[in-house]
């Protein structure tokens, strides 16, 4: 077998030393195309959900969210609740959130909104809504009769003309409130907030007091209790260390919740994603094949010399091996290339999605290491397959085609 | 040293059935150089594939040195051809990405041996053809002559028990001719290598011992030669003195 393997390598080293070097650059060139095939789309895709999964994370959910249990519209001891959470060790930072139904009015122009209640300071340790105020101000901890307007029910963002919107509404202007429970109120508009997200530039905030005196809360309730950790990758243990300082309410992390609420728009990209991976590997497989196929039948008469002077089979289909292995580690060399060319390109230049969205691609080890192993073996597949069928033929056959 | 009894092969079947060898028998000794003639389609190169484990009888058998190769499995015949066999072909059958050298010495590492010591059994063996120096050439940087010579340098690399040549001398002209013919008879007289030359051209008979004539797939003749071609010099400063001239 070592001599097998000696030969078959000698054979391949000086059939690539020696070979027609337009045709090595050529088989490169589409085997690296190959593998750009393989992993860019994925590495957009990564891209999208992770910029999905990034602004659950810095709008409605943070790390960790707690819910309340069963058909309870609030948690109702949400100050106990914090106390718990805050001291966790890992937690950073807690805070409570109030979302309720409502209705804007601004000169005959009505929207349905969700506002949802909080309080400003904290905010500023838990999600980014105070830094995304494009015109005007976030509100304060004294902010009374005042509210913070999505840009794209402001009608001053993208998407504006998508959905209804007031008519571009500026900060300063006054706007009516009828709540769900039918309390209307007149706020001023501090501040226009721009998210680009749907979730984030289609609602409003207002203070936290004021969802307390228009529902009659008593300034503990909350729909919802944000979290952040001390360290990214910890949730689902901080999720466990949480559930054992006796919160008992509902508890996600952000990954269960934007699982859930973006998962059919995932799965989407995924079963493309699915689709487009088959199908590159089916054409990268076909391909290969047969870019070594042609090879070998233009050598055929080469393997019948070879076996004719004494070559074994297991050597001739090794060198083939080898040779389809280099061509395809080359070309994943140039694939790589190509890739990181892109990725750097297009993390400097995002791809702008829906106007607003920047997605930058993702850079996924495991994908990169995947689709090189799968390269590979196909390699091995589709160099051993045609050598293996041509050494088997007779030496007359193979020599001079009878 | 090779005994072939009652050899036949035939291609095809029913109507179209050709048949190429339709039962010889002769016996070649140890150090013998001999010829095989005939016309086109008289079953002489048929012949030399069977004896090289080529191709296979359709019936008959064959020993060399007391073995009955006509029947090893696949395994074997690989083994016999590397091991007891050198073929040369007409067309040279090099390996054109390989040089000299290369062509020569992947056989030597096919035996087991070290890349050191195939590569000096390599030289040796260019050595031996004339081509000291040329080792480093590919296929393409050779005239037709060296080529063959790189192809007897091949077949002579691994010490074959006989050396089958199929019409070697058939793309080249006379000079190169004579300098593959001096090198068949310097193996043979010096070494006392086995040759089996399949030839259409009278003039090559001077050079060997034996002529076994083929005609239609039967042994028509087999004479010993008595005028025998000799070497001026031996060696290959003879085959400089026909380039020269």
């Amino acid at each position: 077998m070592i001599d097998d393997i000696r030969v078959g390598s000698l054979i391949a080293y000086c059939s690539v030393k020696r070979g027609n070097k337009k045709t090595l650059i050529f088989i490169v060139f589409v085997l690296s195309l190959i593998f750009l095939n393989l992993v860019f789309l994925p590495s957009m895709i990564g891209g999208l959900s992770g910029l999905f999964t990034g602004f659950m994370q810095d709008y409605p959910y943070g790390d960790i969210v707690i819910e309340p249990t069963g058909d309870n519209t609030y948690i109702n001891n949400a100050d106990n609740v914090l106390k718990k959470v805050r001291a966790v060790e890992g937690v950073r930072a807690a805070t409570k959130r109030v979302d309720v139904g409502a209705s804007i009015n601004h000169k005959q122009k009505v929207v349905g909104v969700t506002i949802t209640g909080m309080l400003p300071i904290e905010e500023y340790d838990i999600s980014r809504y105070p830094y995304i105020i494009s015109e005007g101000d976030f509100l304060g901890d004294l902010s009374r009769d005042e509210i913070i307007i999505g840009a794209m029910i402001a009608g001053t963002g993208f998407g504006s003309e998508i959905y209804d919107n007031l008519g571009e509404v500026r900060p300063g202007a006054l706007v009516d409130v009828t709540y769900s429970n039918g309390v209307k109120r007149t706020y001023k508009v501090k501040g226009i907030m721009e998210g680009t997200f749907e979730v984030v530039d289609l609602n409003a905030l207002v203070h936290y007091k004021e969802i307390e005196d228009v529902y009659g809360l008593e300034g503990k309730e909350a729909t919802s209790v944000v979290v952040r950790v001390s360290e990214q990758g910890t949730e689902t243990f901080m999720k466990d260390k949480i559930r054992e300082a006796g919160v008992n309410e509902q508890i996600f992390t952000w990954a269960d919740k934007s699982e859930s609420l973006i998962r059919q728009a995932l799965q989407s990209m995924g079963a493309i994603d699915t689709m487009s991976k088959i199908v590159s590997l089916i054409v990268g497989a076909a391909l290969v094949l047969i870019i070594i196929y042609i090879n070998v039948l233009n050598r055929k008469k080469e393997i019948g010399i070879l076996k004719a002077v004494g070559i074994t089979p297991r050597s001739i289909v090794l060198s083939y091996a080898f040779l389809s292995t280099f061509y395809v580690c080359l070309g994943i060399s140039a694939g790589l290339i190509l890739y990181f060319t892109l990725m750097f390109y297009f993390q400097a230049n995002p791809v702008v999605f829906y106007e607003t969205m920047k997605i930058s691609p993702t850079i996924d080890p495991v994908l990169l290491i995947q689709s090189i192993a799968t390269m590979l073996t196909l390699s091995v597949i589709a160099g051993i397959l045609p050598a293996w069928s041509v050494s088997k033929e007779s030496i007359l056959k193979a020599i001079w085609g009878r | 040293m090779i005994i072939v009894k009652d050899l036949k092969r035939c291609y095809g079947t029913g109507s179209t059935a050709v048949k190429a060898l339709k039962g010889v028998s002769f016996e070649i000794n140890k150090g013998e150089f001999v010829a095989i003639m005939g016309a086109s389609g008289s079953g002489k190169t048929t012949l030399l594939r069977i004896l090289a484990l080529l191709d296979d009888a359709t019936d008959g058998e064959y020993t060399i040195r007391g073995l009955k190769v006509s029947s090893l499995p696949e395994s074997e015949r690989s083994y016999y051809r590397l091991t007891q066999v050198g073929y040369i072909f007409q067309d040279y059958a090099l390996i054109n990405e390989m040089s000299a050298a290369e062509n020569v010495y992947m056989l030597s590492m096919m035996e087991g041996r070290s890349k050191k010591e195939s590569y000096a059994t390599a030289l040796e063996a260019l050595d031996k053809v004339g081509l000291k120096g040329k080792h480093d050439r590919v296929p393409d940087e050779l005239s037709g002559g060296e080529k063959q010579r790189v192809a007897i340098a091949r077949a002579i690399a691994k010490k074959p028990d006989i050396l089958f040549a199929d019409e070697p001398c058939a793309n080249l002209d006379t000079i190169n001719s004579t300098q593959v013919l001096d090198v068949f008879k310097e193996l043979n007289e010096k070494y006392g290598q086995t040759i089996v030359m399949v030839t259409h051209e009278p003039w090559h008979t001077d050079y060997v011992d034996r002529v076994i004539t083929f005609k239609d797939g039967s042994l028509l003749s087999d004479e010993k030669q008595n005028q025998k071609v000799k070497l001026s010099s031996l060696g290959y400063g003879s085959c400089s003195t026909v380039i020269n001239k």
